[in-house]
């Protein structure tokens, strides 16, 4: 097969760009106002930590005193301010800050041996997805159910989109976010791009240093 | 330019006469309109011959008006786009929509291979298996090349695709299957619960019959109330309209597949849009409402252009507004086909005859035809046809036999229920005597059948059912149902005298039309004994191709049945599997087509390396550099054994973060990693790493890698590149299933850490140099195997390892990926006065195979630790996965293949990977193989070719020769045995 | 197919590998001496026989791309219907 590069630019929104490199940031696909807006600019640090055995119960606890976050052992994010707690396993929780830079060591201070935390900032890309078309956009990739009247703010799932794995879950009324492991960012720009196009897809991916 | 149409009605249809359309057809200029099928535009224009058949090339016309026809196949569209096989019936009528005629050569008109008819006895039933039995040569020379060019459909577009597919998953609770009166109604009755619905019809237009035939309902034309429950249905925010859109397969569990035809009623696809989408629907309930098929009767001569199902001629003129032909029989043995053939007449088409089997027919209904001028030929038959397109039909009747001057024979056998996606879980349909038809039997779990689909044919019936069943699957849901007030629509009687061959007739009776089974073909496989219906299929091909029979399957069984005495229901049918139509492979794939087959995963240096020349390589789901050429290196060998003798001499760097890396914390993590490894790991000291090797439960090495302690319940794992995902898996069974009891989270931190390799024997001064200032990387701070947490590069977070694949003195540093690229950057300019330099993973495979490392193709789910000369590894002090079944007597027998190094004896010689091993003088066979060549590499160190293998007793052979064989690459030579490790086998420069 | 995950919801069996058997025990090893032909034979029976029932089957679904968790489903092999499903560590009854 053909790399699809060669293809006519007005039906392949991704003729020209090399497929091993993450689309630039602008507008793809339809014109007008753009039906899904994509948003990597925001970085926020992530820590996982992992329930040790017989204490899920008691991290939910801690977790929830200290973080302020009404939280269940359950795929759910719970959002407060600039704090996220996304449940992704049973005992096992994502934290999500915008402010705490040493997040590991916050999080291990307050769950002690009760928990094992990873730091996983850099093991992510995170992606904002806005607008009335993201739900038809994503359902062109997951194989769960998306559909506002079912899938309320707050809902979590750990999935795969596209045959690439992620953690997403609904922010807002139109707002999604979307956790996808950094070495699959290209790929998964490429998908939402070549799906996301039908409804205009404007991109914004400044904001993340360090990819080399 | 265009034609008038001449064969269009004044007035009525559902076209859109102030939408008129220009088609070409085999390069004539046509009109059509907006509403129109190519089918019923070239009706309209009077092409009534539009392909030749399959094997025999007969001409042949168009048959049917939906997904089921089997004659009327063109090649759409040119160049790139060009489709096959494409049925016209289906074809929505776009401006400047092209189609070309097919298997014809040179011309529609003058077919020169329609001689293949007089071949007719070398090409019946079973003609493919009868070839077998021919000479081999035969079949090279003479069939094979016959076959390709005589018989066959389409041409395939030789261009890629330039469109594009996509694939997505809806989720509903009631999925509506067909848009006629019953799936109507059942999607208004479950929408109107607010139950999520999705009412899917492969037609552009929703109402099904209510578009093809004269019925009122609700005192609206039944077209108009179907637009009016589709334009509420519309409204619905909890439904959703699929047209263009067929449900073609059952799945497990309440999924189904449907292919949504987006763009394909356009000479382009619109911009940005697929032109087909595949969706996977999944639905709590379904109702299927995919209506019937007409079937034809078999007689001589009845796949003339002009002889068409007696439906398609009503929904021709009433959906289309187009007379089919001006002079119209029918030959029928039902009621229905009456109706439909007197509403004919009353819209303007000239109905000359009505020839039924029965003796007797309705009274009012033979009333209503003399009425109109049709005369009626009660218990006769249609015996032969005349003309290269119908002229003439000759009947025999009660009183002799006459001729007929009719352009158009309209036919009908009667009704089979779309009981297709009914039989995708094994269910069998049943035969219902009342109709002659099956319907269906055991059905999938919440799937349940309305209308005519389920064998009720009256549109009272198919009205009164899909209201009660989408009511019933919205409220077996928990979905409360109002009332709602079900159109009266009187029950048509269906009275119906089963018929299915009229075996006096003359000339080719062909059953199925689209791979030219004739009637007679049936006799000759039953004769021959295939009588079960699937030999039947198979033998003849009878129900095979883009049709799947859908007009030919009963009515081959049905004269299988007569001939071997059995009933219908006993003789049986063949099993329908999806899909129900054809779907396209482009659509299967998706987005997932060229580069973006699957997703390609980057290493966080991978823009870093494309900027110094790397050439990449996929490994696994990674691309990783392979090398990195210069200008002037002729070949990649050149390149690679530059990047060896740097490393050897000097120092080089390689990204190894696509190695799998496992955070484990935890009281019992060690002896957690006592329990996986076959070696010890809680007696590891903190602060060092191991090289592990773990088993399978049937003793076989999984993966090795190393693993370091960070802290008494802290480590971290690595595994190989290629089964990071199978050892993370593999660890959280033995957590969660084997040993719940112990005390261990494990995470993967693959993602988290970029990682790289720096080596050579100056690899210490550069690492020395991005450390920061408080880190000692010297041979005692750092000793071989260390492992240590630090920072780099003016505070940057890492983790230091003093490791070695390739035998020199090595590091790998680890620091959060996001600083992976700039690592990279520092630890060049930091080894700038050495010449530093990147190298890929061809040079790490030559400096491991120097070294004599294991890796990919030696852990190949084959070998034991023992095999691969790890055996002494193994702990005799615990237990550990696969300790047990690595101790069988195969596995510990001396005979078995150990791990061993070569060398050509000639040194010039070139060693291959999978040459087989065999002792001097042994013959080349089977039985004397001895073993494998896994990896071979051209060592810079040496100055020759090397490799590793595996040979019976490997390690006792040391110093003898054997040969090396490669019989496909035409090559034998001898090779020395010897220990596997080129190169400081002892550790020196590692440990310095 | 749609599996029904303890912990993430029902579940297209696209996210999920598949084990097998899920009533199988690892035999002890410590139960009886390693050189024991018994253990042997245990092992043997434990890594390579299988029953090939038509009809419930209890087996091991890990969700691979979900939670990561080992699910223990009861599944009629004849038709998919799948009655029942648990994590690993929850109790084993599954039906």
């Amino acid at each position: 097969m053909a790399d699809r590069s060669s293809h006519d630019p007005l039906h392949d929104p991704l003729a020209g760009i090399a497929f091993d490199r993450v689309p630039p940031a602008g507008a793809y696909g339809a014109a007008g106002e753009p039906g899904v807006g994509v948003s990597t600019a925001e970085e926020p640090f992530i820590a996982l930590a992992v329930a040790r055995q017989g204490h899920a119960a008691s991290v939910v606890e801690r977790l929830r005193r200290a973080l302020g976050v009404e939280l269940a052992d359950r795929p759910h994010a719970a959002i407060e301010g600039g704090t996220t707690v996304v449940g992704t396993a049973p005992g096992r929780f994502l934290v999500l800050s915008r402010s705490e830079p040493d997040l590991a060591g916050t999080l291990r201070a307050v769950l002690g041996t009760e928990a094992a935390v990873t730091e996983q900032g850099d093991g992510y890309v995170t992606f904002d997805l806005s607008g009335p078309r993201v739900p038809d956009l994503l359902a062109k990739g997951a194989l769960v159910d998306l559909d506002p009247l079912v899938f309320r703010v707050g809902d979590a799932a750990t999935t795969v989109i596209a045959h690439i794995g992620v953690t997403l879950w609904r922010t807002g009324e139109t707002s999604y976010r979307l956790l996808v492991a950094r070495s699959l960012e290209a790929a998964f720009t490429r998908f939402l791009i070549a799906s996301g196009a039908e409804y205009g897809l404007r991109l914004e991916n400044q904001g993340s240093g360090g990819r080399g | 330019m265009s034609r008038p149409d001449k064969n269009r009605l004044a007035s009525g249809g559902l076209i859109d006469r102030a939408a008129p359309l220009s088609f070409r057809f085999d390069g004539h200029s046509y009109r059509g309109y907006a509403g129109d099928t190519l089918a019923s535009a070239l009706l309209a224009n009077g092409v009534r011959l539009v392909g030749r058949s399959f094997k025999y090339h007969r001409p042949r016309g168009i048959f049917s008006a939906g997904a089921e026809e089997p004659n009327a196949l063109v090649e759409l569209r040119s160049g790139a786009r060009r489709e096959p096989n494409t049925r016209a019936t289906v074809v929505e009528l776009f401006d400047g929509l092209e189609a070309t005629s097919q298997n014809r050569w040179p011309s529609l008109g003058l077919d020169v291979l329609s001689v293949n008819r007089f071949l007719s006895p070398f090409l019946g039933a079973g003609f493919y298996y009868k070839t077998f039995m021919w000479p081999a040569s035969f079949w090279e020379k003479l069939y094979e090349p016959f076959i390709r060019r005589a018989a066959g459909l389409g041409r395939a577009a030789e261009e890629a695709d330039p469109d594009h597919y996509e694939k997505a998953t809806a989720f509903c609770d009631v999925l509506v299957i067909g848009a006629g009166p019953a799936g109507l109604m059942a999607a208004l009755a479950a929408g109107r619960t607010g139950a999520r619905v999705i009412l899917a019809d492969e037609d552009f237009l929703p109402g099904g019959r209510l578009n093809a035939e004269r019925r009122e309902v609700h005192g609206r034309a039944g077209a108009a109330y179907a637009a009016h429950v589709a334009a509420e249905l519309a409204s619905l925010p909890n439904v959703r309209l699929m047209t263009r859109t067929t449900v073609f397969g059952a799945y497990d569990s309440g999924t189904y597949g449907a292919l949504e035809r987006v763009g394909d009623h356009l000479p382009v696809p619109a911009p940005f849009q697929p032109r087909q989408r595949l969706w996977r629907i999944i639905a709590r309930r379904a109702v299927l409402a995919a209506g019937a098929t007409e079937r034809p009767i078999v007689f001589g001569g009845n796949d003339r252009p002009g002889v068409m199902l007696a439906g398609a001629v009503g929904t021709y003129v009433q959906r289309h507004a187009v007379l089919p032909g001006r002079h119209i029989a029918l030959f029928a043995n039902n009621d229905d086909a009456w109706r439909g053939m007197l509403a004919a007449s009353e819209a303007g088409a000239r109905v000359e005859a009505i020839i039924d089997v029965r003796e007797e027919v309705s009274p009012a209904l033979v009333e209503a035809a003399r009425a109109r001028d049709i005369r009626v030929l009660a218990g006769s038959r249609v015996i032969a046809t005349q003309g290269r397109k119908l002229r003439t039909v000759d009947v025999a009747t009660p009183r002799g036999r006459e001729q007929l001057v009719v352009d158009t024979l309209a036919v009908s056998g009667g009704w089979s229920p779309a009981v297709h996606l009914t039989c995708h879980h094994g269910g069998r349909p049943v035969w219902n005597e009342a109709i002659a038809a099956f319907v269906p039997g055991a059905s999938p779990a919440g799937l349940t059948v309305a209308g005519a689909a389920n064998g009720s044919f009256g549109l009272g019936a198919a009205l009164r059912e899909g209201a009660a069943q989408g009511a019933e699957a919205a409220e077996a849901l928990g979905f409360p149902v109002p009332p709602l007030d079900v159109p009266a629509v009187e029950d048509e009687a269906f009275a119906l005298q089963p018929f299915w061959h009229v075996a006096d007739s003359k000339g080719a009776a062909f059953v199925d039309l689209q791979n030219d089974v004739t009637a007679k073909d049936v006799g000759i496989a039953h004769k021959e004994g295939f009588r079960s219906v699937e030999h039947l299929k198979r033998y003849t091909t009878l129900g095979m191709a883009t049709d799947q029979g859908r007009t030919s399957n009963v009515t081959g069984l049905a004269i299988m049945a007569s001939l071997t005495g059995a009933s219908i229901p006993e003789t049986g049918t063949t099993i329908f599997r999806p899909p129900y139509t054809p779907v396209s492979l482009g659509a299967l794939a998706g987005h997932h087509r060229g580069k973006d087959f699957r997703p390609v995963r980057l290493t966080p240096t991978h823009e870093w390396a494309a900027r110094q020349g790397a050439v990449f390589v996929e490994t696994g789901a990674w691309l990783r550099a392979q090398y990195f050429p210069r200008k002037g290196e002729k070949d990649w060998l050149e390149t690679v054994t530059r990047e060896v003798t740097a490393v050897r001499s000097s120092v080089g760097l390689i990204d190894v973060s696509t190695f799998g890396k496992i955070d484990l914390q935890g009281p019992d993590a060690g002896s957690f990693l006592d329990r996986v490894y076959i070696n010890g790991f809680s007696a590891l000291a903190v602060g060092k790493a191991r090289y592990g090797v773990m088993l399978r439960e049937d003793g076989m090495v999984m993966d090795d890698g190393t693993t370091a302690r960070l802290g008494p319940e802290h480590y971290v794992m690595t595994t190989t590149t290629a089964n990071a995902a199978k050892v993370y898996q593999h660890l959280e069974f033995c957590l969660q299933v084997l040993w719940p009891e112990l005390d261990v989270a494990i995470a993967s931190i693959s993602e988290q850490w970029a990682q790289i390799a720096i080596a050579g024997p100056r690899s210490r001064e550069v690492l020395a140099r991005v450390v920061d200032a408080d880190v000692d990387v010297s041979n005692e701070g750092l000793p071989f195997i260390g492992a240590v947490e630090g920072r780099v590069m003016g505070g940057v977070k890492a983790r230091l390892f003093r490791l070695s694949f390739s035998g020199e003195l090595g590091y790998e540093i680890a620091v959060p990926a996001r600083h992976g690229a700039a690592l990279a950057e520092a630890l060049m300019a930091a080894g700038e006065e050495f010449g530093i330099t990147p190298y890929g993973t061809e040079a790490l495979g030559v400096m491991r195979i120097e070294k004599g490392h294991v890796s990919g193709n030696e852990l190949s789910g084959q070998t034991a630790a023992r095999d691969l000369g790890l055996g002494r590894m193994a702990s005799t002090k615990k237990d550990y996965i696969g300790r047990v079944m690595a101790g069988r007597p195969g596995l510990v027998d001396p005979a078995r293949p150990g791990f061993v190094g070569f060398r050509p004896v000639e040194r010039a010689r070139r060693l291959r990977a999978g040459a087989h091993f065999l002792s001097l003088g042994a013959k080349p066979e089977t039985a004397n193989d001895e073993g494998y060549m896994t990896s071979v590499a051209y060592s810079p160190h040496l100055g020759h070719w090397i490799g590793l293998g595996l040979l019976v007793r490997g390690p006792e052979r040391i110093g003898e020769r054997v040969r090396a064989y490669d019989p496909v690459r035409g090559e034998e030579f001898e090779v020395e045995v010897c220990a596997p490790g080129f190169i400081d086998p002892e550790g020196e420069r590692l440990r310095g | 197919m749609r599996i029904p995950c303890p912990y993430c919801g029902e579940r297209d069996a696209h996210e999920f590998s598949y084990l097998g058997d899920a009533t199988l025990v690892r035999p002890d090893p410590a139960a009886v001496d390693a050189q024991d032909s018994a253990l042997a034979d245990r092992f043997h029976d434990y890594v390579y026989l299988r029953d090939n029932p038509a009809g419930a089957h209890r087996e091991w679904w890990y969700h691979a791309n979900g939670c990561r968790q080992w699910v223990r489903v009861t599944r009629d092999t004849r038709n998919h219907a799948i009655a029942g499903a648990s994590l690993a560590r929850e109790p084993g009854d599954a039906a």
